[in-house]
């Protein structure tokens, strides 16, 4: 069945279940965000303009970090290659983009992301099962019987851990009770998702590694982690004091 | 929940998080990977022995010490066609810094005759090897053409891109990590 699932979504297909993740997600997050008072509107311009901002963020500042290879080819910047794309400056760019729509409409910071957070959790949803269809993100050897074949020998797998737990967490923020404060609902779900990355990180096969064997996404984890619970505390105390 | 229990849950979930990063770590330092061979990134790139149009065999691993482009291709498929005159461009430009290609073409599904008649009116300087029995195919476990491995000089492959055609940029970002 797995292989079935990998043959069907092999790269470049995965990317269709980002893009399906991401449509349903938003379809979620327009259903429930008036709870949050957050009109679908402004939630919707909120995700179109942060996409925008991903996509051509992504590109011109992989082009400007390769400025030489595209000062010898320009046109190079309108290629459809999607590897020409720096993942982490389209995040940036997405994130700043939303900030100043956001300040602009006058939208309030936890609201809003509240109203976000199940189209974060169907994201990372769609995340691990892009993980599975191109074999990334994979785990280290094991004779653990329920192991798979990749890449030549028998892993965790490590994508399949990571869609359970995303499906957790997805289950948890769809289902919560309504009643929490501003900002409980996205700072919980980020400390379910640090949590579990911290966790499920010591079973890849692929960690980046610091001196001492550690596992260098574990302590962002962590780190991820603590300021979220920190965050969700500090938000109860100050609607205790008001 | 009461704020002091919760504190106290807080506390107790990130010491045993320290805790789980200390247990977990890869004491041996070689998490990543290492030199089993697949195609993915980050593993010992799978050698291979083909013969080119002209019977020569080129083998993979005599290659090592040198930055090396696998692009499995066939005659039959657009974008394989569209990004060879990009592909021996950049091979011009960066063969004597240690870089060189190996365009496989997926001769199982291909007609042969129509290879290097379109090998010559395309110039294509590199060597073309022929992958008559699908071999190439099943060890980089090709599901889409074409399919580009982009190696280190230590066989490891650093990259792999799947579909194209790959522009210009794209090559050379990549072959200059590879030559690094």
């Amino acid at each position: 069945m797995i292989a079935f699932f990998r043959s069907l979504f092999a790269p470049p297909r995965h990317l269709i279940l980002l893009l399906v993740a991401l449509w349903i997600g938003l379809a979620l997050a327009e259903k429930r965000s008036e709870r949050h008072g957050i009109s679908r509107d402004a939630l919707n311009n909120i995700v179109y303009y942060s996409l925008f901002g991903y996509i051509l963020g992504g590109r011109l500042l992989y082009a400007l970090s390769n400025l030489s290879a595209f000062v010898q080819s320009p046109l190079s910047l309108f290629s459809p290659n999607l590897d020409l794309f720096d993942p982490l400056a389209a995040l940036g760019t997405a994130f700043l983009v939303g900030l100043v729509y956001g300040s602009r409409q006058k939208l309030s910071l936890w609201p809003t992301l509240d109203a976000l957070t199940p189209l974060f959790a169907a994201l990372a949803i769609g995340l691990s099962l892009s993980h599975l269809a191109a074999g990334t993100a994979f785990g280290s050897p094991t004779d653990v019987p329920w192991g798979i074949d990749l890449w030549n020998a028998t892993r965790h797998p490590s994508q399949i851990y990571e869609l359970v737990f995303s499906l957790l967490v997805f289950g948890w923020v769809w289902f919560r009770k309504a009643d929490l404060r501003p900002g409980i609902l996205f700072l919980t779900f980020t400390a379910l998702t640090a949590a579990s990355r911290l966790f499920l990180e010591a079973f890849r096969g692929d960690s980046t590694l610091i001196p001492g064997g550690l596992r260098l996404t574990q302590i962002i984890a962590w780190v991820v982690l603590a300021l979220a619970l920190f965050a969700s505390e500090s938000l109860r105390s100050v609607a205790k004091v008001d | 929940m009461q704020q002091t229990q919760r504190r106290i849950i807080y506390f107790v979930v990130l010491v045993l998080g320290s805790a789980w990063i200390f247990v977990s770590a890869d004491k041996s330092g070689t998490s990543t990977s290492g030199k089993i061979p697949a195609p993915q990134q980050g593993f010992l790139a799978p050698d291979f022995a083909l013969k080119t149009s002209t019977d020569e065999t080129i083998r993979l691993s005599d290659l090592r010490g040198r930055a090396v482009l696998v692009n499995l291709w066939a005659t039959w498929c657009p974008p394989c066609r569209a990004e060879m005159q990009s592909i021996e461009k950049v091979y011009q430009e960066y063969r004597d810094a240690g870089f060189t290609v190996l365009a496989v073409n997926m001769t199982n599904q291909d007609t042969l005759s129509a290879v290097m008649p379109f090998a010559r009116e395309q110039g294509l300087s590199f060597p073309i090897l022929l992958d008559e029995k699908g071999e190439v195919a099943h060890a980089y476990q090709m599901q889409s053409l074409p399919s580009s491995f982009f190696i280190r000089r230590d066989g490891i492959i650093n990259e792999v891109v799947i579909g194209g055609p790959m522009s210009e940029a794209l090559l050379r970002t990549r072959i200059e990590e590879i030559l690094k």
